[in-house]
């Protein structure tokens, strides 16, 4: 079967409660930001048309609930992304110090075909929160963790001014493209998938 | 946050019911071997293990114990998982409840994986997952995990995930054939089964009666049985981390499975002899009997929907009426202020609904914060006890100090989420609008004070969204409170860690849309739609997000009736998807698309035929019905067994 030419670019956007997931998504689709954005129940999701390089993509960009206790819902909503945002509030430790486990769980959860390679993205949101004077997560410290996880593009934004929110989408959307057509190259190749799935078979030790 | 442990349901009620069990299954052995008897000659029971159990609701008096078996016959291995036999009348679960989760002759060729999991405290248990779909964790109480590994590893190819040494994949690609038809989009594995519309849609409704679990079925009766079995969205009751390979091996399984059909017939003969075979004796075959339905291709017109709504000579769902009003609403008092007839006055609000400035007055009623049969002076006194009552709860975290609070990590995240949750919640409503709103204020002291009322459940997100309206009609801080912990007194296992109150209520609106719309069963099973998730906002926060603030109070008031069934909000779910069945099939839409489609369905349902809708449908489902729905699925309130207390410890907020 020839490869057809991928056009939906699935992103999922995850983090803690309250760090600002559904602004940081409205801000980009819509270009509005709200106080009154509801605690988000389930998951959802917003499109929206992105050019690059020509080509017209469709970038279906997923909220999900940020309550611990929803997580086990991720495996419907994960599958088949092609970018993951983890999103923290610069102002709130906590948020921060969880990103690992979002990471960890997303890995788990959508189980991408190159888990080394799955392009994350990290947003520092909330950075307009009282002209910077509450925040207790450095850009250095966030920069730090990022490039420990493989070079992990890093973005301090605010969905409330817009900041840095359309710069931070557009890598968004060029590292779920690249993800994108890796897997299309190696998706229809139908000859060589042996060596790679056989050698992982190794025996059941129990 | 541990990925592995996410999905454990273990806690410490499980040691309690473990001992339990220990010593009652002694004398259930006894009359589960006689199942063992009938297996035949020419197959080989590999490996039994006795009291491997599931636990439908996080309440261990519902936990049912059974036998699990591997055979071998021929070069097939099957498993099964078969319960025990009830004991008493008034047991629960009920025989039917149990059917509902027996697993009969699965082929291991329709297994793609199994995930052992070993919790910190409780028992090992494993999730099979099957033909794309999860069976509900298996709870090994006598041990016997890494025995039931080393069985299957003899007898099947199954192989370790690289990436989680405790994922045992089963049908892994292993055979180059099959690895090449997976990764290709035949149009033969596109194919999927299709019901024969109208004639299946009877057969459910029929056959839906419970099957005595070891009487006599007519031929007619066992393929209706089969038919239904190879539906079962039993299979996917578990929502975890395991249906991810089920996509990967699709293509793979309906091949495999197509091999292991034709292999069947050529050993056994046509179809009337391998109904005979040693699996349906025991009546067990319905998953071979799920391979037989005939193959046509995937795009198909929509289906025609077997209750059709003007047809019907049911009595359809009787108009709505006024809501009930003050001088009405005296008439159902007696001198003292009881009220004489309970069901009557439910049945009244079933069909109106009650005027806006009555509700103060009966919503504690129907939340069953007031009993029917107190009097206006038994009524006054419990407000001033639980006034006080409230206070001191309220006063155990007010009096918490910066310096305690310091070292009180839990109460810090919990009273983090709740300022985060309550500034957020229905503020466009003026009750909650503008700054230092008071009531804003009172939504958080509440929620704060019903997380240290019950602390194991602690606060969830959807808690703020339930509160809202009662506060808005109590007005009172402490009459909002108490009802609002009656509310969850039935509602709060929607929000247990372990997802068990929501898996319960996916599951039975899954077996009732199959009762009910078997064309959308199969609609959604072929477009793996089958966990329902889309319908998880409805579920969770019993409709709040989807209708405006005035009719969502009319709708609970409605429901809480529990007129003319406790699970009414089920039915309610299943006529808005057939309000849409139509569009949702035509369109052929996707998991993705249906979500957003139900989402934004917000705003625009009507109440009130949706209301008529809910409950003709529940009137035709009727006990068919009530026995798709597991015992303890919310709101039905928990069975009483103050020796269990459901610990909710890890990560709780």
């Amino acid at each position: 079967m020839p490869s057809r030419r991928r056009t939906l670019l699935k992103v999922i956007i995850l983090g803690d409660s309250g760090v600002g997931k559904t602004s940081l998504m409205n801000q980009y689709v819509n270009k509005k930001f709200s106080n009154q954005y509801k605690a988000t129940i389930g998951a959802d999701f917003l499109t929206k048309e992105v050019e690059f390089e020509d080509r017209l993509f469709t970038l279906q960009i997923w909220d999900t609930a940020g309550q611990e206790r929803f997580q086990s819902l991720g495996v419907a909503f994960y599958r088949g992304a092609d970018c993951c945002v983890l999103v923290y509030d610069v102002n709130v430790q906590k948020s921060f110090d969880n990103l690992n486990n979002w990471r960890e769980e997303f890995l788990i959860q959508a189980s991408p075909s190159d888990p080394e390679n799955f392009p994350f993205i990290v947003l520092g949101n909330k950075v307009d929160v009282d002209g910077g004077n509450s925040r207790v997560v450095s850009e250095k410290k966030a920069r730090a963790w990022c490039a420990a996880k493989g070079d992990i593009p890093y973005f301090e934004t605010s969905a409330k001014e817009g900041i840095n929110v359309e710069e931070a989408f557009q890598v968004i959307a060029k590292n779920a493209l690249k993800n994108g057509e890796e897997e299309e190259i190696y998706l229809p190749d139908t000859i060589d998938v042996g060596s790679t799935s056989q050698q992982r078979a190794s025996g059941c030790d129990c | 946050m541990n990925g592995t442990d996410i999905h454990d349901l273990s806690d410490d009620a499980d040691y309690a019911a473990a001992s339990k069990q220990g010593s009652s299954s002694m004398t259930r052995n006894d009359s589960s071997k006689r199942s063992s008897s009938t297996d035949p000659e020419d197959a080989e029971v590999v490996y039994l293990k006795d009291n491997v159990t599931i636990h439908p609701t996080q309440y261990a008096a519902e936990r049912i114990s059974g036998r699990l078996k591997l055979i071998k016959q021929g070069s097939s291995l099957f498993m099964t998982w078969i319960p025990y036999k009830v004991q008493s009348s008034n047991a629960r679960p009920s025989a039917g409840d149990k059917n509902l989760y027996t697993i009969k002759a699965l082929p291991f060729s329709d297994i793609q994986s199994i995930r052992r999991h070993t919790p910190t405290i409780g028992w090992q248990y494993v999730i099979v997952v099957s033909s794309g779909l999860a069976f509900p964790p298996l709870y090994f109480y006598s041990g016997g995990v890494r025995e039931f590994l080393a069985t299957i590893k003899q007898h099947v190819l199954i192989v370790r995930s690289s990436e989680d040494a405790n994922l045992f994949l089963v049908n892994n690609f292993q055979d180059p054939l099959q690895r090449t038809l997976s990764s290709l989009e035949l149009p033969g594995s596109l194919a999927s089964r299709i019901p024969s519309s109208s004639g299946s849609t009877s057969d459910n409704n029929l056959n839906n009666k419970h099957t005595p679990e070891d009487g006599h079925l007519s031929s007619t009766q066992r393929n209706n049985k089969q038919r239904q079995k190879s539906h079962d969205p039993a299979r996917d009751i578990s929502i975890n981390v395991l249906e991810k390979f089920s996509l990967v091996t699709k293509f793979a399984r309906e091949t495999t499975s197509q091999l292991f059909r034709d292999n069947l017939v050529d050993g056994h003969g046509p179809n009337e002899k391998r109904r005979t075979n040693w699996a349906s004796k025991d009546h067990q075959s319905q998953d071979m009997a799920s391979n037989d339905v005939e193959v046509v291709p995937k795009r198909v017109p929509v289906p025609s929907d077997p209750i059709e709504f003007d047809k019907i000579t049911l009595v359809w769902g009787q108009p709505r009426q006024h809501p009930l009003g003050l001088q009405e609403w005296s008439t159902f008092l007696d001198y003292e202020g009881r009220i004489v007839d309970p069901n009557a006055l439910k049945k009244r609000i079933f069909y109106g609904g009650v005027e806006h400035n009555l509700r103060k007055e009966v919503w504690p009623f129907l939340l069953g914060y007031y009993s029917y049969d107190s009097t206006d002076a038994e009524r006054e006194y419990a407000w001033s006890v639980k006034k006080s009552e409230y206070e001191t709860i309220k006063n155990q975290w007010q009096s918490i100090s910066p310096e305690q609070a310091k070292r009180f990590t839990k109460f810090r995240e919990r009273k983090g989420l709740i300022e985060k949750d309550v500034v957020r919640t229905d503020r466009s409503l003026s009750f909650y609008d503008g700054d230092d709103n008071p009531n804003v204020r009172l939504m958080h002291d509440i929620l704060l004070t019903y997380s240290f009322y019950n602390f194991d459940l602690g606060y969830c997100q959807g808690m703020s969204d339930l509160l809202s309206p009662i506060l808005f009609i109590m007005k009172d801080e402490s009459e909002a409170f108490w009802c609002f912990v009656s509310l969850l007194e039935r509602l709060g296992p929607n929000f247990n860690r372990d997802q068990s109150g929501m898996h319960s209520q996916l599951f039975a609106l899954s077996k009732l849309v199959e009762l009910l719309d078997s064309p959308l069963h199969n609609y959604f099973k072929q477009n793996d739609c089958l966990n329902y998730f889309f319908c998880f906002r409805w579920l969770l926060i019993q409709f709040k997000r989807e209708f405006e603030y005035e009719k969502t109070l009319r709708l609970w008031e409605v429901l809480w009736t529990h007129y003319p069934s406790e699970h009414l909000h089920l039915y309610v779910c299943i006529a808005i998807l057939k309000r849409h069945r139509a569009k949702i099939m035509g369109e052929q839409m996707d998991f993705d698309t249906l979500l957003k489609f139900i989402n934004e369905l917000s705003g625009q349902i009507d109440l009130d035929p949706i209301l008529r809708d809910a409950e003709a449908l529940c009137v035709c489902a009727g006990e068919n019905g009530a026995a798709s729905i597991p015992p303890g699925t919310p709101p039905s309130l928990p069975i009483e067994d103050s020796s269990i207390y459901h610990n909710q410890d890890d990560e709780v907020l």
